[in-house]
């Protein structure tokens, strides 16, 4: 809908095919965020969806009586809601191509594939990041009162969330892509993203983790964890590229 | 037919080799000890006490287990192999988009899920008898876990697309992505911390390498007659669909 409103130039001048690219992904990521921001479906849903998670932590929590220091595990608590909330924002971003038509229109425009993948997928990492600001100040509110110092640097805990967005956009994209043309759309989704997620979701919670924690050697299981989320980002990101062309034509 | 014929003859063979296996196991093979375990209280089990004293009740340590290793790291490491046949034919299908290379990654994506029950069953087994527990989180165990969820979900993603070719796509495009956990897991015991043995860096006896090889070929053989034998069912099916298709025409 809005590839539209991007400037068109006056005269066809030849242009480099680099420009080209990225005039076309900046559409398309355009496209997405316009749309977010008209109907706020996405934040909104996700939103509360890490909400309810909260609350479920309480109840999962409220029999481990006071000596029991959530900050110990926080950073898998808020793993497992950002995994819970990407799912249903993966889900929800390629529905909408599908039910729409959009993703037909996309394939019919002179758009390279690999263009389309890491739009939506740069789109995905936006929406959760957005997410995890969110949630991060929530959940502190909620469970981290006592603990009122953080053991490692405050600049460590974004540095985590963001290597672990774009895992999980990068894999999230190409098998929600997948999943929205089976039959069991979500569960199709969650059966596929978990087990594959599995190395990346170890690797970002050692690193949170250690952001949160502090204490002994805190910084160097940080850097080696956050090595090795940028290993599985760049292999993931490099396969599910190569894989998106066939994946997305058939 | 002559595919079908093979197979049969692969499955007697590896049938009586992996048998020949099993009883050298436990007559030629060299029975390995693993020394003493020193425990608080008496037990209740069949190995024999050596010493009472001050300190515990000193048991032999369980050598029995050890004998799991001929049956569990050949069907380990086929299942492995077998897993990088499907993967492979998954590759040759997204290049040819041929039919043919499609049914071939799904058999071979069989197969591994029969080796991996077997592999984690027997595994199952080991760990209760050397551990004293059933599961344990550790790197190979999980990695392994995990592993065989991804196959699990290859089969879950192929039954719910209707569309043959589609159908044929996705599930190649997720059997490659899905490969990429098996070398994290078969080298992750050398990589990092692991209670989980390295058997072949500790050195080896001949006696005890002679079962075990010929368990693993017993073990291959098997599976190529597990596979070969479905494809064989898979082609007559393919044949009586043309057939029902031209009386109704």
């Amino acid at each position: 809908m809005t590839v539209a409103d991007t400037p068109t130039p006056p005269a066809p001048a030849r242009q480099t095919g680099a420009s080209l690219s990225w005039r076309q992904f900046k559409a398309i990521l355009r496209k997405d965020i316009v749309m977010e921001l008209r109907t706020k479906e996405m934040v909104t849903s996700m939103g509360i969806y890490a909400l309810l998670t909260m609350v479920i932590y309480q109840v999962a929590l409220s029999q481990a009586g006071t000596a029991f220091d959530p900050r110990d595990i926080a950073a898998g608590l808020l793993w497992l809601a950002f995994v819970f909330t990407s799912m249903l924002g993966l889900n929800r971003s390629l529905v909408h191509e599908k039910d729409q038509g959009c993703l037909e229109a996309l394939l019919l425009s002179p758009v390279d594939r690999p263009i389309i993948f890491f739009a939506k997928a740069a789109g995905n990492v936006v929406f959760l990041l957005i997410v995890q600001a969110l949630t991060i100040p929530v959940f502190a509110f909620l469970f981290l009162q006592r603990a009122d110092q953080y053991g490692g640097d405050l600049w460590m805990i974004p540095l985590a969330l963001a290597g672990g967005a774009i895992g999980i956009a990068g894999v999230g994209t190409l098998l929600a892509t997948m999943s929205v043309n089976t039959k069991g759309k979500d569960f199709v989704l969650a059966v596929l993203f978990v087990p594959l997620m599995y190395p990346l979701l170890l690797a970002a919670v050692s690193a949170t983790s250690a952001a949160v924690l502090g204490g002994d050697g805190y910084v160097q299981q940080f850097w080696s964890s956050m090595a090795l989320v940028a290993a599985y980002d760049a292999i993931m990101l490099v396969a599910a590229f190569a894989l998106y062309e066939f994946v997305i034509g058939a | 037919m002559r595919q079908l014929k093979v197979a049969l003859v692969m499955l007697l063979i590896g049938g009586v080799l992996t048998t020949v296996a099993f009883v050298m196991a436990f007559t030629t093979a060299e029975m390995q000890r693993f020394g003493t375990v020193t425990v608080d209280e008496p037990l209740d089990t069949a190995f024999p006490l050596m010493e009472v004293s001050e300190r515990g009740y000193t048991y032999e340590r369980p050598w029995f287990s050890q004998k799991i290793f001929y049956f569990h790291v050949p069907v380990a490491e086929a299942s492995f192999l077998v897993f990088g046949v499907a993967a492979f034919y998954s590759i040759r299908f997204l290049m040819r988009r041929r039919k043919e290379f499609d049914t071939k990654a799904r058999l071979a994506m069989e197969t591994a899920i029969v080796f991996v029950t077997l592999t984690m069953i027997t595994g199952i087994l080991w760990t209760r008898a050397a551990w004293g527990v059933w599961w344990e989180w550790e790197p190979r165990l999980t990695t392994y876990f995990i592993m065989t969820l991804m196959m699990i979900g290859y089969f879950v993603l192929r039954n719910s697309i209707e569309d043959e070719e589609r159908r044929a796509t996705y599930a190649a495009a997720f059997g490659i992505i899905a490969f990429i956990n098996a070398p994290i897991s078969f080298f992750i015991t050398r990589l990092i911390p692991s209670s989980h043995p390295v058997v072949f860096q500790s050195g080896f006896a001949t006696s005890n390498l002679i079962p075990f090889i010929i368990a693993q070929i017993g073990m291959l053989m098997v599976g190529y007659a597990i596979y070969a034998i479905r494809a064989s069912e898979v082609r007559l099916e393919e044949r009586v669909d043309v057939l029902k298709d031209a009386l109704e025409g």
